[in-house]
Order: structure tokens, then C-alpha cells, then sequence
């Protein structure tokens, strides 16, 4: 009920946004602001730059607020998707590449968290997301891990696993067509 | 070119959509995924679609505080917004008067309610939980107009209050006042708050700055909520 409420003051004040409020702006800024840094920085790895990025993302949120639409996207995941997307230009543009010898711990922790969370709109979908990829091959979870925690590119992916570029697509698009289908059983 | 299909069984522009969405893709291909978001309606669909999907994968991340000066910074790098203009100046004057109209028939039904809710002695209850804690419990004495607040598993925050809101079934809360978190507090609901202080309005708890918000309206996370029934 908490995560419903605060669903619905996050959607309201993306709303009020296009009408220039920049109190609706400061409301979506406490009420996302430590999920959206947490994402930049788990994928930039660095304060100061995970800081710049988050000042681009909601920049970007004042600009296009306009095009959020309640009915058809959650207003946390159009959140994620373009504080995501900043840190994933950011570091692609800073063409520094981390340092991803800890995949495999990576991993392990991550499939024994548990996923309580205040921006987590829908436990259950995160327990069905869980099920699908504990359905997928360890390769291919561990690719798809790799990819979406640490913003790595298909290169990353083959060299950090050790193969070609082309299996590492075809491991990375075979397993988003299992999930895929896992997702919409 | 949405019937070229890969090995897979899944066209090639939804695997493309979701590469972008996971975000594998790199310079040029990258930017050609970019382009054709913005250009490729169906397509931008199916990027969304995909990023839904992948979401709750985020729950995993911590959550970290920025520091403070980011908003600032923010703040001053707000580019003005262009005035909307004609239609919507005039629909915003529509909007307005319906709202002026609406308002005024609020604060008749309060008055109502109000002068309603002087005959009820029956005091109200909420138990105000949320993420599978119990926070707060509160009693609404509905003859003197006071809610008394008691905590139960709330835990503090270094940085930020309890606040407390009514929500009436209007939907738009109300401020009532600040919480504490390792003692009771007794507040008066002023005037037209006491009138909606019914059976199923509901309490919410927000952490707010110190000294509470200063919008009107819950700024920080809802951490619980209520429905106020007679005990």
C-alpha cells in the first residue's frame, strides 16, 4: 500500500512538471533520487561522475516529463531507463573499462539477495523476473548480470568470459528470447 | 524489416529492442537504436516493453543518498520551461474555474461534514503500516478534535520527520503535523481538517525534511498508511 502510494505521488508530480513546477521536480528528486544515484553509481562506480549523471537524469526528466505516460509505463521504470541509459553514455563516452575479474561473486550474491526495496513497485514481478532468470543457463545469467549492473557492452561480455563475440550475442539474444517467453507464461 | 528473424524465432528488431534496453549495444549501433526510438514509434514500444520487463532486476541495487549540493545543481541548471500557449493558457483558465467551482462545493460538503461530525462521540482508530511493519497507531478524539500518535515499530532517520497527513477521499492530503518517533504526540486537527477526520479517510506517515514539508503535499517516501474506522 506504501509502494502503491508512492507510486501514485511519483506519476502525480511527473505530471505537474510540464506545466514548468519545479516543486513537483524536487517531490520525484526525494522520492527517487537515492534509487537513481544508486543506479549510476553501481554502473559508473565513481561518486563524482555518478553525481554529474544524476544531475544530466533529472535534467532530462524536466525536459521530458511531457512524454511519461502513466497508462502504458510505471513511473520508476521510465526512471531507471533513463538513469540507466545517462551512466551507460557516460561510460561509454569516458571509454573506461572497469575492472569485471569479480562477475562470478557478482553473481553468487546476487542470487541469494533478497529484493526488498522501496522502489520495487511489484514484488511479484520481481519474483516471476527472479524465476525466468534462475530458468536461464548460468553463462547466460551471468552475461545478462554483467550487461545490466555494470553497463558492459557485448565486447566486455566476450572478453571478460573468454569467447568469441559472436556466441557471446548469440548467448545474450538466445537468453532474452527465454526470458521473454518465461515472462509472459 | 521487422520480418527478418534470427536464430532465436524473435524478429530482429525486437532482439535489437531488447539489446538497446539492457544496454549491449556500442557506438554505432548504439546510436543507430537511439535514432530510431526517436523516429520509430512501434519500435520505441518495444524498447519500453523490454525495459519493464528488466526493471525489478533494480531492486538489487542500493539505495545512496546523494549529497545534497546535486539538487542545488539541478536547481541552477533548469533550463526555463516555454509557456504553453493559446489553447492551453485558455484550457489551464478552464481548468482553473472547474477546480475554483469544485473547491467551493468542498468547502460546503465540509461544512456539512464538519457540523455532521460534532454529533459523533465514537473516537476513530488507524493502524498506519507499511512494508510489513506496524508504525504508528492513532486515535482521533472526534469531540475535541485531537489525534493522539503513538509509535510502535517506527524506526527514526537521522535526516528526516515523520510527518502525518489525512487523505480524504478527495484523494489530496492534508498536513496535520510532525511525528516523533520515541514518544507520543497529541495534535489538533484544525477547522476544516476535524470535518474530514471520518470513517475511511486514511492517515499516511511521509519522512519529510526537518520541520516538515514546506509544499503543502508529502515530499519525501510514504512509509505507511491507514483507514480510519470507529473503534
Amino acid at each position: 500500500m506504501d509502494l502503491d502510494a508512492n507510486r501514485s505521488l511519483i506519476a502525480g508530480a511527473l505530471a505537474r512538471i510540464p506545466d514548468g513546477d519545479r516543486a513537483a521536480l524536487q517531490t520525484v528528486y526525494r522520492l527517487t533520487s537515492a534509487k537513481l544515484f544508486g543506479v549510476c553509481l553501481r554502473i559508473l562506480g565513481e561518486h563524482g561522475e555518478a553525481e554529474d549523471v544524476l544531475q544530466e537524469v533529472y535534467v532530462t526528466v524536466w525536459r521530458k516529463a511531457a512524454d511519461f505516460d502513466a497508462r502504458r509505463a510505471s513511473p520508476m521504470t521510465w526512471l531507471i531507463a533513463i538513469a540507466r541509459n545517462r551512466a551507460i553514455d557516460r561510460l561509454r563516452a569516458s571509454r573506461r573499462s572497469r575492472n569485471m575479474e569479480a562477475i562470478d561473486a557478482a553473481t553468487d550474491v546476487a542470487d541469494s539477495a533478497t529484493g526488498a526495496d522501496a522502489a520495487l513497485e511489484s514484488l511479484q514481478e520481481y519474483v516471476k523476473l527472479h524465476g525466468c532468470l534462475d530458468g536461464l543457463a548460468s553463462h547466460e545469467r551471468a552475461a545478462l548480470r554483467g550487461a545490466f549492473f555494470d553497463g558492459s557492452t557485448y565486447e566486455d561480455l566476450a572478453t571478460r568470459m573468454k569467447v568469441p563475440l559472436g556466441t557471446m550475442k548469440s548467448w545474450i539474444r538466445r537468453a532474452m528470447v527465454k526470458l521473454r517467453a518465461c515472462l509472459e507464461q | 524489416m521487422s520480418d527478418t528473424f534470427d536464430h532465436s524465432g524473435l524478429p530482429e528488431d525486437e532482439l535489437l529492442a531488447a539489446e538497446y534496453a539492457l544496454g549491449v549495444l556500442d557506438g554505432i549501433d548504439r546510436a543507430a537504436a537511439e535514432q530510431r526510438i526517436a523516429r520509430d514509434r512501434g519500435f520505441a514500444r518495444q524498447v519500453s516493453a523490454w525495459e519493464q520487463r528488466l526493471a525489478p532486476w533494480a531492486a538489487e541495487i542500493p539505495e545512496m543518498l546523494p549529497p545534497p549540493q546535486v539538487w542545488d545543481r539541478i536547481a541552477g541548471a533548469l533550463p526555463p520551461r516555454t509557456p504553453r500557449s493559446g489553447l492551453w493558457q485558455s484550457l489551464a483558465f478552464w481548468r482553473g474555474l472547474s477546480f475554483a467551482a469544485g473547491a467551493l462545493a468542498a468547502v460546503c460538503i465540509a461544512a456539512l461534514v464538519y457540523f455532521g461530525a460534532l454529533t459523533q462521540t465514537e473516537p476513530l482508530v488507524a493502524t498506519i503500516e507499511g512494508g510489513g511493519q506496524r508504525h504508528f497507531v492513532a486515535t482521533i478524539d472526534v469531540q475535541r478534535g485531537t489525534v493522539a500518535i503513538v509509535p510502535a515499530a517506527f524506526r527514526a532517520d537521522a535526516t528526516r520527520v515523520p510527518e502525518l497527513w489525512l487523505i480524504p477521499p478527495d484523494g489530496k492530503p492534508r498536513p496535520v503535523g510532525l511525528l516523533r518517533a520515541d514518544a507520543p504526540v497529541t495534535l489538533t486537527l484544525s477547522g476544516d481538517l476535524a470535518g474530514l477526520a471520518k470513517n475511511n479517510a486514511v492517515l499516511a506517515v511521509s519522512l519529510e525534511p526537518p520541520g516538515g514539508s514546506t509544499t503543502g503535499l508529502p515530499t519525501g517516501p510514504v512509509i505507511g498508511t491507514g483507514k480510519l474506522t470507529n473503534l
